[in-house]
């Protein structure tokens, strides 16, 4: 049974915090890289997010990553990343409690 | 499948320069070369070719096929021809050293080695240069890093060119006036361009990017950048055309020399603003080692190429712009590839080993791969060791270099060390799963980014 679109977008939201970004070590979520987190009430999601660096050799590992925490959330049927550099990532996007944590300005 | 961008023979590139680094090293530890023999000596053309083609090209190609994707946001094309190019160019390396020996061995004087050797390292390069320019092409409009990558490449085409015509030259395979005089001339232009155009310059590129990338400082104002890479590519040109020529007519007069020497410190000035500016404006305070690092190499690059203009201005060509340049090549030039491998290494082992993972089961941090505390005594160890070489140099203190080397060889193999351990896995045991297949040391298994055709 697809659960209440709001409460499974928070779900997917909350376990995206497992995928971290491997060379600041903070989670994409903390670190502003997830834009968007959608899902309908089929348990369909798309995810709208980008990396800290256009071209990152990280890149396609963490949009695979991404979709399969997601998938791994109950009443989620499927997953749909989409990658965007609009507007690009900068570090003013982090969580202001993950930036104190980190060390960062 | 994710779209896996490693290149998947940038550690065989590094490794084979590492070896050459510490082969080279180790010879000038045990007297080999300058200063125990002149400058122009046959054993001191061995070292410095081992360091300059052997470690810091090969080094730094390999650093390319990694990162001018990353550059243009483009996978490699004819990524087929990478493992090709450094068989050649590794191969050629070896006879043009065998070459270098044998002029100092008359039994040995009928031989091309160094003929052969050039034109196997020009092959080399050439495919080399071939797969990067075509992946750069496929990336226009290029931005900045990439544009400095793109005339970098073309530094290294006019260096292996004119050490080409010297090759053969001295080899007596081919023997042409303007060949006797561009070896007789040149030699100062096919250093520079080779030390200052494709290694430097690359490498200037290349910070802006990676330091900004590992130090999350914002974008820097184009317009001083933009002009670093005009003017510095403008002052190669003309170094590498007006200099040929005036090795050739023979006409090479000091007002060129010092009018050079100015416009170089200023791009170098305005570029070591950048660089200060991306320190001081970056969000994370704490430097990790490879930045620290990082930073000592720029600081002696910025006095060393300070020295060498300042020495070269006031027409002395002694024991104290030798000191200054072995500064510049194992302060600035080999102090930044070392930083730099000290970084990248862990970073395409962790793609490599947790990339596939992430997502479905805790992965380490690409920090969590190195020992920074350890890391660092060679480091220091490796950049105190340079500067006493540099200083018994200056002061002809021949005994004190040695013994300089050998530390330096010790701060080196420290580095490597450590750098093969993140290879390892050594310092992330327990925080991966046990079933975890280690990575190679000299190649990524993941799927190559590249096509082949």
């Amino acid at each position: 049974m697809a659960s209440d679109p709001q409460t499974l977008s928070d779900h997917v939201r909350f376990i995206l915090r497992s995928v971290i970004d491997p060379e600041i070590g903070l989670n994409i979520v903390d670190l502003g890289l997830v834009y968007d987190v959608k899902a309908d009430s089929e348990g369909h999601v798309s995810i709208v997010m980008t990396t800290t660096t256009r071209g990152c050799p990280a890149t396609g590992y963490l949009k695979q990553a991404s979709e399969d925490a997601a998938n791994s959330v109950v009443g989620v049927t499927s997953t749909e990343t989409q990658l965007t550099y609009d507007p690009p990532w900068n570090p003013s996007m982090i969580d202001e409690e993950a930036k104190k944590e980190m060390g960062i300005q | 499948m994710p779209a896996v961008t490693l290149s998947r023979w940038t550690m065989s590139y590094f490794t084979v320069a590492a070896g050459f680094l510490l082969a080279a090293e180790t010879a000038m530890a045990a007297g080999f070369g300058y200063p125990s023999v002149a400058i122009g000596a046959p054993a001191t053309l061995i070292v410095v070719h081992m360091v300059a083609i052997g470690w810091l090209s090969l080094a730094l190609t390999g650093a390319l096929f990694q990162f001018v994707p990353v550059l243009i946001a483009k996978p490699l094309l004819s990524g087929n021809l990478v493992l090709p190019a450094l068989a050649l160019i590794a191969g050629g390396l070896i006879v043009l050293l065998f070459g270098f020996f044998a002029l100092d061995h008359p039994l040995l004087a009928e031989h091309h080695c160094l003929a052969i050797g050039g034109a196997l390292l020009v092959a080399g390069f050439l495919l080399a240069g071939f797969v990067l320019a075509r992946t750069l092409w496929s990336g226009r409009p290029l931005a900045l890093p990439a544009r400095f990558a793109g005339a970098g490449l073309a530094s290294l085409i006019a260096t292996i060119f004119l050490g080409l015509v010297f090759a053969v030259t001295l080899s007596g395979s081919i023997f042409t006036g303007w060949g006797v005089a561009l070896l007789t001339n040149a030699v100062p232009v096919h250093a520079f361009i080779g030390l200052a155009g494709w290694l430097s310059f690359t490498a200037m590129g290349v910070s802006y990017r990676l330091l900004s990338m590992f130090m999350l400082s914002p974008e820097l104002d184009r317009k001083s950048s933009t002009f670093v890479f005009a003017a510095g590519a403008a002052l190669l040109a003309i170094v590498v055309f007006a200099g040929s020529y005036a090795a050739i007519a023979g006409s090479f007069g000091p007002g060129t020399l010092v009018a050079g020497l100015v416009a170089g410190a200023v791009v170098l000035a305005v570029y070591g603003n950048d660089v200060l500016a991306l320190f001081r404006r970056r969000r994370r305070k704490k430097l990790e080692l490879n930045s620290q690092a990082a930073a000592m190499a720029l600081i002696l690059f910025g006095i060393s190429a300070a020295a060498i203009a300042a020495l070269l201005g006031a027409g002395r060509f002694d024991a104290l712009v030798i000191a200054a340049i072995y500064l510049f090549v194992f302060g600035w030039l080999s102090g930044l590839v070392l930083s730099q491998l000290y970084k990248i290494v862990p970073f395409l082992t962790w793609l490599e080993s947790f990339g596939p993972i992430l997502g479905r089961m805790p992965a380490p941090r690409v920090q969590d791969l190195v020992n920074e505390a350890r890391g660092r005594r060679w480091f220091v160890l490796y950049f105190a060791a340079v500067l006493a070489a540099a200083a018994a140099l200056a002061f002809g203190l021949h005994y004190l270099f040695r013994a300089a080397m050998a530390a330096q060889v010790l701060g080196t193999a420290g580095i490597l060390f450590e750098t093969v351990r993140a290879r390892r896995l050594h310092y992330a045991t327990g925080k991966f799963p046990a079933d975890l297949k280690k990575p190679r040391l000299l190649f990524c298994a993941a799927s190559p980014s590249s096509k082949g055709d």
